[in-house]
């Protein structure tokens, strides 16, 4: 008996917990709200302008001829609740969706009307679907009858979208910014750079690729915005940051210059020259050598993020020619350069006769 | 007058001007008129308990017009104290379009990314000419920026791409760029890029970049995705010499050519309508051996609509010269009337802590908020043991006004 109730107990708790991870999930809806239903008003066979009346006839401004709870009692005329239908009938963002959309899109219904031969659902599909996320149509709907080859050619979005940057609408098909897309991006935008200009400002490239980028202006100031795990300067990585930049010989020169490093390592009295701290890790510069040369090896442009320019002459000290450092150079190095007169060589080589 | 005295003043000269560009970029089109982002003006202030440059402050205004359909501009300078007076523009541009998108003239100081071509901000320009049947010829020159206004003598780059769109469904490209230093070649290089979208569910790209100076790859990346229903699978590659992507100028390009090369793949899946779960790992051959990395991320967001989440990242690398296992965990709380709290917290776990400390914990708490009239307001405590300090505490806080449209 005992164990019986133990079973039942344990059993409703799981119950409970898979009801909770439904709804935290999104897999069960909110009551609160929920999309309205447009798929049992169609099937019903109730026509789209018996409630959204007006609207075959509107330009691409004014009012978006969302039905009202008046509407909705011409038919409804016994409602199960007093209160407003929308505050349970229908997402809020749907409405927002559809409001935004009037203000960003150049877009007449009264032109579409007669070209669909009055047939909404050709291009509003998805309020056939019992839980669609919007009822908008997709970009991919326009293309179905306007190829727009030229257009997307030149790049010209502006005979339909208003201001494509401040729509701020995400790519649905492809470059979509999914998965670890900042890694991504640098291989996709290399030849549809125009297109990412599209939505994207100069200020957003600079804002990583840019040389003098505003100090106190790392992304952990960017309060208020909605934190990420993707970034690859999150979190602590100043912390991190030596070890990514092994990890990953090369990767910060696709943002960052060669002299970069210095600024910040000033300040924290880690640069070159500074007493306080030493950035290296022990047995790095030994009598023998010690670690230095197999890394910069690896990541030169690391050691040019604080030694480079005038900081070449500490490598100069020991690795010029006749010098106690010995041969820098790696295997099977070999340069078109004059080793007297052109740089860096003549900094070791010296200026020949 | 000493040369520093008039380089000083010619700095100052150059900030002034760029600061008032910009106030007249953000200003001359009105309030009211149409822009893709409207005049910020920020102010920030940063008390750190390690490092020098404590009590730093700075002030941001940032803005974008677009005036008429041909012509928009854009501009963000800045001007701080960290604790000495300094400042800077990052963007001042003017770009003008032929409305039909046929031509395009850029000016000013922008980040020049195109093709292979390596992403360099320059003060110069960037023309691109474009026809209906999906040629593109881009040419540009300028003078690569230097920080803080200082300047670089006979330091300048200059180069192009054609393009050329393929059935539809892709583009490919070709460039070539030369960048001099002190009057001598410091960088040149031909690049090839190509993208291509043959179906909805399926895109890829990549580029390369050869360097003609030190004959061989400078760069080169790859990238293929898939998307089918709730699953995304992307496979990457890439090859990087840092040694040829150094100025060859730079005494750090003489010690040769030691590439790297990554091969790996990310998986995301879309578990359930408001979890996504994604995995990523890589195999990389580095000059001092084979390694990996690899990282699993869950975010849940709170609402359909995303405005809160829940995240959790387990991470681990594992290189020659950079062995550390990581875990971060993000949470992002809408409260209501504009206010958000969000809570981010970092361990990581050097596996060779050589006397830097066993462990790097890091934590940063923020309070903000947003009204509707276009304040922001935001502060935030951060909290961490690093690698240098044992304990290191920093304060945040930010005032945000947009004007005009918020």
């Amino acid at each position: 008996m005992k164990r019986r109730s133990l079973a039942m107990t344990l059993l409703m708790v799981l119950a409970l917990a898979l009801a909770a991870c439904a709804s935290v999930l999104g897999i069960r809806r909110q009551p609160a709200s929920h999309p309205f239903e447009h798929r049992a008003h169609v099937m019903k066979g109730i026509g789209c302008l018996e409630c959204h009346k007006g609207v075959e006839l509107t330009g691409d401004t004014g009012p978006l001829h969302i039905p009202g709870d008046a509407d909705c009692l011409r038919c409804h005329q016994k409602p199960h609740d007093s209160r407003p239908c929308q505050g349970c009938h229908g997402e809020t963002y749907v409405r927002d969706a559809a409001e935004l959309a009037r203000a960003r899109l150049r877009f007449t219904h009264s032109r579409h009307m007669v070209a669909a031969e009055g047939d909404c659902v050709r291009c509003h599909s998805a309020v056939t679907e019992s839980r669609p996320d919007t009822v908008m149509p997709k970009m991919a709907s326009c293309f179905g009858c306007h190829e727009h080859r030229d257009q997307w050619a030149l790049r010209d979005c502006n005979g339909c979208h208003v201001d494509l940057a401040a729509e701020g609408t995400m790519p649905d098909d492809h470059l979509v910014h999914d998965g670890d897309w900042l890694r991504e991006h640098g291989a996709r935008a290399a030849s549809e750079k125009d297109l990412c200009a599209s939505c994207h400002t100069e200020r957003q490239c600079a804002s990583c690729h840019g040389e003098g980028t505003v100090p106190a202006l790392p992304w952990k100031l960017a309060l208020g915005d909605d934190v990420r795990l993707a970034g690859l300067h999150r979190a602590g990585f100043a912390s991190r940051h030596s070890l990514e930049a092994r990890a990953d010989p090369g990767m910060c020169t696709t943002c960052h210059t060669e002299s970069s490093c210095i600024d910040c390592h000033t300040r924290r009295g880690v640069a070159p020259g500074s007493t306080s701290t030493s950035p290296h890790p022990p047995g790095w510069l030994t009598a023998s050598g010690g670690d230095h040369g197999a890394q910069a090896r690896i990541d030169p442009v690391s050691c040019a993020g604080c030694h480079g320019g005038a900081g070449e002459q500490l490598c100069v000290g020991c690795h010029r020619v006749g010098g106690p450092g010995g041969n820098p150079h790696g295997p099977g190095f070999n340069s078109r350069k004059d080793q007297h007169h052109d740089l860096p060589c003549r900094l070791c080589h010296g200026v020949g006769p | 007058m000493s040369c520093k005295t008039a380089a000083a003043e010619a700095m100052t000269r150059r900030f002034v001007v760029g600061v008032a560009t910009a106030l007249y970029t953000a200003m001359a089109g009105g309030i009211g008129s149409a822009r893709a982002d409207p005049l910020r003006l920020r102010g920030d202030a940063l008390l750190q308990t390690q490092g020098s440059g404590s009590p730093t402050g700075l002030v941001v205004l940032q803005g974008q017009d677009t005036k008429q359909p041909w012509v928009s501009a854009e501009g963000l300078v800045w001007a701080g104290a960290t604790p000495s007076a300094t400042g800077d523009v990052l963007v001042l541009a003017v770009h003008l379009r032929e409305p039909h998108g046929y031509a395009e003239l850029q000016a000013g100081r922008f980040v020049l990314a195109t093709g292979a071509v390596h992403p360099v901000q320059i003060d110069g320009a960037r023309a691109v000419a474009r026809a209906p049947w999906g040629s593109t010829v881009e040419t540009f020159g300028g003078v690569p920026v230097v920080p803080r206004f200082g300047a670089r003598s006979y330091d300048w780059l200059a180069g192009g791409r054609i393009a050329e769109t393929v059935a539809d469904v892709g583009t490919i490209g070709f460039s070539y760029v030369q960048r001099r230093e002190g009057g001598e070649v410091s960088n040149e290089e031909i690049g090839a890029d190509a993208a291509f979208a043959p179906v909805k569910w399926f895109d890829l790209g990549g580029f390369a970049a050869y360097d003609v100076s030190d004959p061989g790859i400078a760069e080169a990346r790859a990238s293929a995705a898939a998307k089918v229903d709730d699953w995304r699978f992307e496979l990457f590659a890439s090859q990087l010499s840092p040694g040829r992507l150094l100025p060859a100028t730079s005494l750090f390009s003489v010690l040769g050519d030691f590439p790297s090369q990554t091969v790996g793949g990310t998986v995301r899946w879309r578990a359930a309508p408001r979890l996504d779960l994604l995995a990523s790992g890589a195999g990389q051959d580095l000059a001092g051996g084979l390694g990996g990395n690899g990282w699993l991320r869950a975010t849940l967001r709170l609402d359909d609509r995303g405005q809160g989440s829940l995240g959790l990242e387990l991470r681990r690398t594992d290189v020659p010269g950079a062995q550390w296992s990581g875990a971060r965990g993000i949470a992002s709380l809408p409260l209501g009337g504009g206010f958000r709290y969000s809570e981010e917290i970092e361990i990581v776990v050097p596996d060779h802590p050589d006397g830097r400390g066993t462990a790097w914990p890091w934590g940063l708490s923020a309070l903000s908020w947003r009204s509707r009239d276009g304040w922001d307001v935001a502060a935030a405590v951060e909290a961490s043991s690093t690698p240098l300090h044992r304990y290191e505490g920093d304060a945040l806080v930010r005032l945000s006004r947009t004007l005009g449209e918020p």
